[in-house]
């Protein structure tokens, strides 16, 4: 089972935009590890760092078979995320397939936040954290909205 | 300014439907509150009700979880409720997370976190769910006081209205410094009865306003807590003065029996058993006031709506029309598990909406039985302030009950609530020249004078017909087996002087 579709356009999204925001602020950032660390602010702030970090592991083992390059990425016991940023800046050559993981484990993140809390109140979460154009249309890869 | 103003303390509304009117027209601005009772019963539904009623984007509510129940989870059973509206998160409501805190350091240290975190919102509301996880860790008396002393002094300083959230046992009650701290405390209980729940709320304490004590039932649906004041949400209403009008049941005989009606504002108890009529007598009685212009209300227990119109028609009574008309209104309520608050919040909703002046229960026994097994205890009582209640308001109620035919005593009713009623008109099966007939008695009427005859009556396609005159010929009508007197005297009716205006 891959992440859904919808939510790998969101995480897309997400990505995309701060991707655009890394440009001017902190460009050797990658955009995946920028996205899950705003998640782990805004989310852990009312799940608290147990709860994030168990989410955060959940969603790490459901992208792994989907995304290889994720196998090396682990999550510490305060919810961040080690290697991913460092597996994304070593595989320069295949740039695609190193932000393709990205999308996949933030895509599972959002997916398991949907599952649990629905579409409506995931969003006015991710609403907190993003400005609105980080969920504009034309950020997206499928023209979807989210 | 003048020296003379006392401080005006706004009410908030509680988000709970029937709870504001318990606490005295709403919460009290800036007081600090405690929640208490068990698991499951509705403190953490009840705040959010709360919560979701006064959160601003200007002045939102802080919502901090502890350790129990995770937020992802509360979110996601609380979202299920009407109430609920993702739209107002984070940006009216924010939950924070203490644990990390709680399990890490000391209060202190929670009090810190809590203090920045209103700080840096301004929160209009602060819930802390579960509190009492909080204050398990062993701490000395000393500094769980200075705690709680300064939590409270901090929040009502930053004018914050604040929900702690406790799972706290009665036996707690005297001797825990946060219920002396405390402005309001609200105790939820919810006990098994058989094979029911029963909910009940109370307010222990509420500074500052009237609350109305006792305990009230409370319900939790699909639109979160509900509570049933125990003053069936008329408290303030103004008491309707005695009415001389006299309503009719359109059974000429039997208006005349009642020295032109029962009064209105009365309440009627038609006893008799099973087949007697009584159910004939209640929709007659329904149906003349609907013919007068006279909204009504029958509350069924033992059928359903539809086959109590059915019924009506086939004594030639529509009630199907009237029911389109919003003139009458057929309640089914449901059965096994209500208490008599809610079956009263129904009854008073539907007189309220179609402007009732008549209300059938039908029956008394139904109405028993319907309720929650921990209900049927307090019947008695209940219906007595049911009954006050509602006639209070004007309604004139004609309720029903089934009572076991005795061939050696006259009952009125199974239930002793006779003392509750102002008129009773009493139906029995009498046993005469090889017949089984049935025979009508008006036992009593608070509000004036009333034929003393026993009339015989029959059930016929135009309903109860009262047959000839008083039955002159017997003795011993009541006990059920009548000997006959072989009197023939006269059987005309002594004149009844009522002076009391007849409406119909």
């Amino acid at each position: 089972m891959t992440a859904a579709p919808g939510m790998r356009d969101l995480a897309h999204r997400l990505l995309t935009y701060e991707a655009g925001a890394a440009k001017t602020s902190e460009p050797m950032e990658s955009p995946s590890l920028r996205v899950y660390e705003k998640l782990r602010q805004s989310l852990g702030e009312f799940v608290g760092v147990v709860g994030f970090q168990s989410l955060a592991s959940r969603a790490l083992t459901l992208a792994r078979p989907e995304a290889p390059s994720l196998s090396a990425a682990r999550v510490t016991s305060d919810g961040s995320l080690q290697a991913l940023g460092e597996i994304e800046t070593q595989i320069d050559m295949d740039k695609d397939r190193a932000g393709e993981g990205g999308i996949i484990l933030i895509a599972r993140l959002l997916g398991l936040l949907r599952s649990f809390l629905g579409e409506a109140l995931t969003l006015s979460l991710l609403r907190n954290a993003w400005p609105s154009e980080a969920f504009d249309d034309r950020n997206s890869v499928h023209g979807r909205k989210a | 300014m003048n020296t003379q103003d006392k401080v005006k303390i706004n009410k908030l509304p509680t988000g709970v439907p029937g709870l504001d009117e318990i606490v005295g027209g709403g919460l009290p601005e800036f007081s600090f509150n405690i929640i208490a009772g068990a698991p499951g019963s509705g403190k953490t539904t009840l705040a959010h009700q709360f919560v979701f009623a006064n959160a601003t984007p200007e002045r939102p509510a802080l919502y901090f979880t502890v350790l129990g129940e995770s937020a992802i989870k509360m979110l996601r059973y609380q979202q299920q409720y009407t109430f609920f509206d993702p739209a107002m998160l984070p940006g009216s409501i924010r939950f924070i997370n203490l644990s990390q805190v709680v399990l890490e350091k000391d209060l202190g240290a929670v009090l810190l976190q809590i203090t920045k975190e209103v700080e840096k919102s301004n929160p209009a509301v602060v819930v802390v769910d579960s509190f009492r996880t909080m204050i398990r860790k062993p701490e000395s008396d000393l500094d769980l006081q200075s705690f709680i002393q300064g939590l409270a002094l901090f929040l009502a300083s930053w004018q914050a209205t604040t929900f702690l959230i406790g799972e706290y046992a009665e036996e707690e009650l005297h001797d825990n410094p946060i219920f002396t701290v405390a402005d309001g405390l609200f105790w939820l209980r919810q006990t098994a009865e058989r094979n029911s729940i029963v909910r009940k709320l109370q307010i222990i304490k509420l500074r500052g306003q009237d609350s109305v004590p006792g305990l009230h039932t409370f319900r939790i649906t699909d639109a979160g807590v509900q509570a049933f004041s125990r003053t069936f949400g008329l408290t303030g209403h103004a008491k309707n003065p005695p009415s001389h009008r006299r309503l009719c049941f359109g059974i000429p005989e039997l208006d005349k029996m009642l020295g032109g009606g029962v009064r209105e504002g009365d309440s009627v108890l038609v006893a008799g058993s099973s087949g007697t009529g009584k159910s004939v007598l209640a929709t007659q009685f329904i149906a003349e006031g609907i013919r007068h212009g006279e909204p009504g209300i029958v509350a069924v227990f033992e059928e359903r709506p539809q086959a109590y119109a059915e019924r009506a028609v086939s004594l030639g009574l529509d009630l199907e029309t009237p029911q389109k008309d919003g003139k009458l209104k057929i309640l089914y309520l449901r059965p096994l598990d209500l208490s008599v608050d809610e079956t009263m919040h129904s009854i008073l909703d539907a007189v309220q909406k179609i402007g009732a002046k008549r209300l059938v229960i039908d029956s008394l026994a139904g109405f028993e039985m319907a309720l929650s097994p921990g209900f049927r205890a307090d019947f008695r009582e209940s219906l007595y302030r049911m009954i006050f209640a509602l006639t209070g308001i004007g309604v004139t109620i004609l309720s029903t009950v089934e009572v076991d035919e005795s061939f050696t005593e006259f009952p009125f009713s199974t239930y002793s609530i006779s003392f509750l009623t102002d008129d009773i008109i009493r139906l029995r099966y009498v046993s005469i020249d090889g017949q089984l007939r049935k025979i009508m008695v008006v036992i009593k009427m608070r509000g004036g004078n009333h034929a003393k005859d026993i009339r015989e009556y029959e059930i016929t396609s135009k309903g109860v017909v009262i047959l000839g005159e008083r039955l002159t010929n017997y003795q011993g009508l009541i006990s059920g087996i009548p000997v006959h007197s072989d009197r023939s005297d006269s059987t005309e009716e002594p004149p009844l002087d009522t002076g009391i205006e007849r409406k119909t």
